[in-house]
């Protein structure tokens, strides 16, 4: 396949189009530096911008993320990439990086199309949405989400039958299924790894029944439920479609526990659970809501109160891990756990659950250096070399570390932690 | 009020127990496990008690006793505290708190002891045998068989037989009756009628025959109250088989031990044969699964465990080489065997009956027993 090839020089390469990604690069770009923003998904925003709320102050997260999003799609000084792929970087001496990106073809001529969405209307393949957690369906011609950056038709070609419809459909003409990958060799100054989290993937626990008992949900899921571009504008039970109303919340599902790999703590699930706990308290005013948890961790400005917050407002908090969970014919679900106040083992019948998964390290974050090139810490987040003084600080000078992708924290956090990584980065560059 | 006892863990090492300091009560164990119920929840009750060092609580359950070591809280654990093989050290634990003799302690925590009581116990019986051993005759019975009777006659060695029983149920006896005081006496102020210890009676001989407990382990996940485990067949079998063969050697040692050679289908060799066959199979079973460590019950063993498995090896290989060289007319590896059997098989019952594994055959019913009497009593109040 022959392809495009673009040579490029910038000061700045940001890999990782997310809230720590992008503020890291607007603070950059704002101070004059040229900065590169390559993001392997077809919008920038991250996981942030699919989220409902943030705790503890219950703001709207899309409205945070995206004017943020906005401005940093209009800054003059970043370009970015999205649907692209940092393969690999070499550090060539001080201040002198190379990196090679290959942008994936999208099918569409991105600076043509107006999101008009009659291609979508027009395409006859339905596939899993996966930007709704697999919750509804979505065209394989189709724009990713309603407030993506950009918002410009994608095909998904894997699943595209090539019927040709949605060419025909287009006003403006911009589908063009001949498009070819574009390799971008780049030379730069520094480096920001920004590449954020995977979330646990809960099939890992066989006794929880995700993905065989369908009203067992991740709280992805029920995030997308709550969120304002939530699927079915309300909060269903997706056995049934019927409306919840006793909901139960596992706390630590793939965090804290050796037998999954990942024995450290998550740091956010107690606070987006009790978050959703009380929205769902909004949502569904008839339900009841009851959270198992082992600790409750409300280590932050403003979380305790948060906490009680959710308890003046009616939700249980019940100390004890779910140890299994197991489906009635009707579809709810019968929740095991043992009561650790009395000591005694107890069943309870819930008719959705959702499980509070925890974040796992992106395997990601280091596949573009040489191996063993960037150093990892034993949960495979970036390892932090100067955790108190420098703390975006890696194993290779000139490389730094902004938000998740060194291990688990909230939005203030990585918003902070791009901060430092950023500013680290400038005087790196000014440095010399 | 309860005392912490931060020394009790380390004690409980001895008897096996791993890094239960690392659990961190979540309660999974307790929520996995298909013999927890609302009466008797476990095990994390159990590693709390243990981290706490609370000896009280800790003598006074029956919690261990109701756990079959399935393995489910040992696989599922977060945290990887073993609390399965917690509950089995607690057992080990608490036979040894019943038994006031001491000797339980000292056979569990000390290899010296161990394996110098199995060596004392085996020279008394070859010593008895150099001085009291009748004629070695080579002379054979009408129908060609070995005349073991001459060389150790029955009469002599039930004698011999009637003071191991006695001192086993002194042992065994004396420690369920100290189970009694720790478990049902502990309840101070709750009166329990006598009439409950009989109405509660067939629990104890239900949970003794059928072991049904055990068939219950590992069955949660299909909600399936009762399901014929090879597991629990292998073990009801290999338990049944001891039954049978203790019976047989204590109470009718004159026609279990007989110079005649009866056909195949006389209920003497019928039986023997059932009794070495649950043997053979149930120990060679235990043998390979503890050397292949693949489930959870099987991976970690007490030097003990082994102990039980090989004495119980030896006793039925040369339980079966005496019986061959009998019916075959061999004298002297008949006599020869048959020493070497007893001095294997008294040690053995009288280390595993009232102190290791076949105490539990006992401790587990009574156990079931007791709690019920205890929760009775306590309906009734």
């Amino acid at each position: 396949m022959a392809e495009n090839f673009i040579r490029d020089s910038f000061d700045a390469l940001v890999i990782g189009g997310g809230i720590a990604g992008g503020e890291a690069a607007l603070n950059l770009a704002n101070n004059g530096f040229k900065v590169i923003l390559v993001e392997k998904d077809l919008s920038i925003g991250g996981k942030m911008i699919h989220l409902s709320k943030v705790f503890p102050t219950l703001d709207c997260s899309a409205c945070i993320t995206t004017p943020k999003v906005s401005e940093i799609s209009r800054h003059p000084s970043i370009t970015i990439l999205t649907g692209s792929e940092v393969k690999k970087i070499v550090k060539r001496g001080e201040n002198d990086f190379e990196a090679m990106v290959i942008k994936h073809p999208r099918y569409v001529r991105e600076e043509d199309c107006t999101g008009c969405q009659l291609c979508e209307q027009a395409c006859p393949v339905v596939v899993k949405d996966q930007y709704q957690y697999d919750m509804v369906g979505r065209k394989a011609a189709y724009i990713p989400f309603s407030i993506a950056s950009p918002r410009v038709a994608a095909i998904d070609i894997e699943n595209c039958t090539l019927c040709g419809a949605c060419e025909k459909a287009c006003p403006t003409k911009c589908i063009d299924f001949t498009q070819e990958a574009t390799e971008y060799q780049l030379s730069l100054r520094t480096v920001i790894i920004a590449t954020g989290f995977n979330l646990f993937d809960p099939l890992k626990i066989e006794r929880f029944g995700y993905g065989k008992m369908k009203n067992v949900i991740t709280s992805m899921q029920m995030e997308r439920l709550l969120a304002p571009t939530r699927p079915f504008n309300t909060v269903l039970r997706p056995g049934d479609g019927k409306m919840p109303c006793r909901l139960a919340y596992v706390l630590c599902a793939g965090s804290r526990d050796i037998t999954v790999g990942n024995p450290i703590c998550s740091q956010i699930c107690c606070m987006y659970s009790i978050k959703q706990a009380q929205l769902l308290m909004g949502a569904l005013p008839m339900a009841d809501v009851t959270i198992y948890y082992i600790n409750i961790r409300s280590f932050g400005k403003g979380f305790e109160e948060f906490y009680d917050q959710a308890k003046g407002m009616g939700v249980n908090f019940v100390k004890g891990k779910i140890g299994m969970i197991s489906e009635k014919e009707n579809g709810d679900l019968i929740l095991r756990y043992e009561d650790i106040n009395a000591s005694v083992v107890k069943e309870a019948n819930h008719d959705m659950v959702i499980l509070s998964v925890g974040l796992v390290s992106n395997p990601d974050n280091a596949a573009f250096f040489d191996r063993g090139e960037l150093r990892l810490d034993p949960f495979n987040f970036v390892c932090q070399t100067d955790l108190l003084a420098s703390p975006a600080r890696t194993s290779i000078d000139g490389v730094f570390v902004a938000g998740t992708a060194s291990g688990p924290m909230d939005i203030p956090d990585s918003i902070l932690s791009a901060g430092a990584a950023s500013s680290e980065a400038m005087s790196y560059i000014i440095r010399k | 009020m309860a005392v912490a006892d931060t020394h009790f863990g380390e004690d409980l090492k001895k008897f096996g127990a791993f890094d239960f300091n690392a659990c961190y009560n979540c309660g999974t164990c307790t929520a996995v496990c298909s013999l927890s119920d609302e009466q008797n929840s476990f095990p994390r009750e159990m590693v709390r008690f243990s981290v706490l060092g609370l000896r009280d609580d800790i003598s006074a359950s029956v919690k261990p006793w109701l756990c079959y070591y399935c393995g489910q809280c040992s696989t599922h654990c977060p945290q990887d505290a073993k609390p399965a093989e917690l509950m089995m050290s607690l057992r080990r634990y608490l036979t040894s708190v019943y038994d006031c003799s001491g000797l339980g302690r000292k056979l569990y925590t000390s290899k010296v002891w161990e394996f110098g009581s199995i060596s004392l116990l085996a020279l008394v019986i070859l010593v008895l045998f150099i001085f009291l051993h009748g004629p070695m005759t080579t002379e054979l019975t009408e129908q060609g068989g070995v005349k073991l009777n001459t060389f150790a006659p029955w009469k002599q060695v039930e004698i011999g037989d009637w003071i191991m029983a006695g001192m086993l149920s002194f042992f065994l006896l004396s420690n369920i009756f100290n189970m009694y005081l720790k478990i049902v006496r502990k309840n101070e102020g709750l009166k329990i009628p006598l009439k409950l210890y009989v109405t509660e009676f067939y629990h104890l001989v239900l949970h003794f025959a059928t072991q049904k407990q055990l068939s219950k382990c590992d069955t949660l996940g299909t909600r399936k109250k009762f399901t014929f485990s090879s597991y629990w067949i292998i073990h009801w079998f290999l338990m049944s088989s001891y039954v049978v063969m203790f019976i047989m050697i204590v109470f009718f040692l004159g026609w279990f031990q007989t110079d005649n050679i009866y056909h195949w289908t006389h209920p003497q060799r019928l039986l023997g044969y059932y009794a070495t066959a649950g043997l053979l199979t149930g120990v060679v079973w235990f043998f390979v699964a503890r050397f292949r460590k693949r489930d959870e019950k099987s991976k970690h063993s007490h030097i003990t465990d082994w102990t039980f498995l090989v004495l119980l090896f030896l006793t039925t290989v040369t339980g079966i080489l005496v019986q061959i060289f009998r019916i075959n007319g061999m004298p002297y590896p008949t006599y020869y065997t048959y020493v070497i059997h007893l001095m294997v098989l008294f040690p053995m019952l009288m280390i595993e009956v009232p102190f290791s594994k076949w105490s539990h055959l006992a401790y587990r019913p009574f156990a079931i027993y007791f709690d019920r009497v205890v929760q009775a009593a306590k309906k009734i109040k």
